[in-house]
């Protein structure tokens, strides 16, 4: 009994021991992400600009601080990031400093804290890019990943390789451009959008400003607009080789303006709502082109 | 005429026929005459150039192995033979009790290595952070990060738990007062994958693939609409397609090309 006591015993201790080797081992090979936070006071309408050249996803949201938070969890000692400030600008880039062809491998995701009125200019290759409640220019760019807008501002520019976008509650100006990404706005009152992409499908689900301009061209994808009967809108579309699908047309009037009547064939369409103050230009080369009357 | 006089006018008229001054001029003036003979050429060779060029498949095969060698496209490692010799002698220096030890301890640490990777709690946990960090702290951050002690957070941030909200959150219940038309069936996957974070952070070799991919889906919108335009020679509405496919196209190798000398 006594021998195989200790044979148990001998085999427990080195059970254990192999396996402290092996946990500080792994915690060694495995270390964890790295996680920055840094504060950048601001005085007036700060401009953040990131250039995110790996992967990553970037998400802002506002606060009333006169200040800026940047928070970065990235791959240790794959990535360098860089923070600069210069006045009210804060400058931030993300560089990968190994070539990786293990996905996740390289990457760094940002979380920006800004104050409310903020310029921005985020770039990004693949992971989402999402702003919210954020009253400024911005600038956003990505390859594959989306873009998700929510309650944001000002001239709005977006582009994409492969992104969609998703803007809801924006105001202001947006311009979309894409290949194969699609571009979704809902509950918006924007006083001019322009939308293009080559597959991707355009849908615009808000309000018509008066003396506002929505142009919405998808080359192979759908582009679709949904209206209010008290809106007061113009809308011209025409598909080349699809089809303009009007399921409102008792709605719209076929012409107020006296100079498109020729046109309203199966591929293209002018109708007037209201008095027709805004103009609303829909346009696809083979997909269909749908026109809705919000419930 | 002075030569000065007609070299002003043919930057101003270009080669369109000549007054008739300058036609005496040019009879005249050798130097002259040499200098229109050329642009005439120039002129000429340049109404020969083809509309667009596109760029030679070298292009794309040194492109294709400039990325590879950068790591930027998936290719299959060789085996380390290092690596396998050295397997191949350990067991030859254990016994067998002591790899039985090693197997458990082995099955712990991977265990262990899952749980710190697993659990976000632990990571923020391992990087202290100051006084003013836990000061803004935002709903969406683990409350681990909190040191005890440090002041409550001053103003909570307008849009709390963002991420949370987003996990949970269906895409079409952000529309409440627009009820979807059939057609938004289309939508509905689009922006699937953003709602959840944890299918957000993408690779390189994501960002590759959709740029090849793109490129080939604007390659194929240029040959449809030449091919209409071959047909239709008029269409303005093609025309203005095909132009902005190749601006796309521009755009897009650019890209490509940028992305490949960023990465050296």
């Amino acid at each position: 009994m006594i021998p195989h006591l200790e044979i148990n015993h001998r085999t427990v201790l080195s059970a254990v021991g192999t396996t402290i080797l092996f946990c500080v081992a792994a915690s060694a090979v495995a270390a964890p992400p790295d996680h920055k936070e840094q504060h950048f006071a601001v005085k007036g309408r700060p401009t953040v600009v990131l250039q995110n050249i790996v992967d990553g996803r970037i998400e802002v949201k506002s606060s009333k601080n006169p200040e800026v938070v940047v928070i970065s969890t990235s791959s240790p000692e794959k990535v360098a990031i860089d923070l600069e400030q210069a006045g009210d600008r804060i400058d931030i880039s993300a560089t990968g400093l190994v070539n990786s062809m293990q996905p996740h491998e390289v990457e760094a995701d940002f979380i920006l804290t800004v104050p409310e009125a903020t310029e921005l200019q985020l770039k990004t290759q693949t992971g989402l890019i999402y702003v919210e409640q954020v009253n400024g220019d911005m600038q956003l760019e990505s390859v594959a990943g989306d873009v998700n807008l929510k309650e944001v501002s000002g001239y709005i520019i977006v582009k994409t390789t492969g992104g969609s976008l998703k803007c809801t509650q924006c105001t202001g100006k947006l311009d979309f451009a894409s290949i194969g990404g699609g571009a979704q706005v809902l509950q918006s009152s924007l006083m001019r959008i322009n939308l293009m992409t080559a597959t991707g499908n355009l849908l615009y689900d808000g309000e018509f400003v008066r003396t506002g301009i929505y142009s919405m061209k998808s080359t192979k994808g759908s582009v679709e607009v949904r209206f209010s009967p008290t809106d007061s809108l113009d809308v011209d579309a025409r598909s080349l080789t699809g089809t303009v699908d009007n399921q409102a047309s008792e709605f719209l009037r076929p012409d107020a303006h006296g100079a498109h009547h020729s046109r309203n064939r199966g591929n293209s369409f002018f109708g007037t709502v209201g008095q027709g103050l805004a103009k609303v230009e829909l346009s696809s080369y083979s997909g269909t082109i749908r026109i809705l009357k919000r419930p | 005429m002075p030569c000065k006089d007609f070299e002003a006018l043919l930057e101003q008229d270009g080669l369109d026929p000549l007054p008739l001054a300058a036609r005496s001029h040019l009879a005249e003036c050798s130097a002259c005459r040499n200098l229109f003979a050329d642009l005439s050429v120039i002129v000429s060779s340049t109404r020969e150039f083809p509309a667009e060029v596109d760029p030679p498949e070298r292009l794309w095969v040194s492109l294709r192995a400039q990325m590879a060698a950068e790591g930027l496209i998936k290719q299959s490692a060789p085996a380390s033979t290092e690596k396998a010799a050295w397997w191949q002698a350990l067991p030859s220096l254990l016994t067998p009790r002591v790899l039985a030890s090693a197997g458990v301890g082995l099955a712990l640490a991977f265990a262990a290595f899952l749980a710190v990777h697993k659990n976000p709690a632990s990571v923020t946990k391992t990087s202290p952070p100051a006084p003013a960090v836990a000061r803004v702290q935002t709903p969406a951050q683990p409350a681990a990060a909190q040191q005890p002690g440090s002041p409550a957070p001053l103003a909570p941030a307008p849009a709390p738990q963002m991420v949370t909200k987003r996990r949970s959150t269906p895409a079409t219940s952000a529309t409440p007062n627009f009820k979807p038309a059939p057609s938004a069936d289309v939508y509905g996957g689009m922006l699937a994958g953003s709602q959840d974070p944890q299918n957000l952070a993408g690779t390189s070799v994501e960002a590759d693939a959709s740029l090849r991919q793109n490129l080939r889906i604007i390659n194929e919108v240029i040959a449809e609409c030449q091919s209409h335009l071959k047909k239709h020679p008029n269409d303005a509405l093609a025309r203005e397609y095909l132009a902005s496919a190749y601006q796309q196209k521009a755009q897009l190798v650019a890209a490509i090309l940028d992305s490949g000398r960023s990465e050296q």
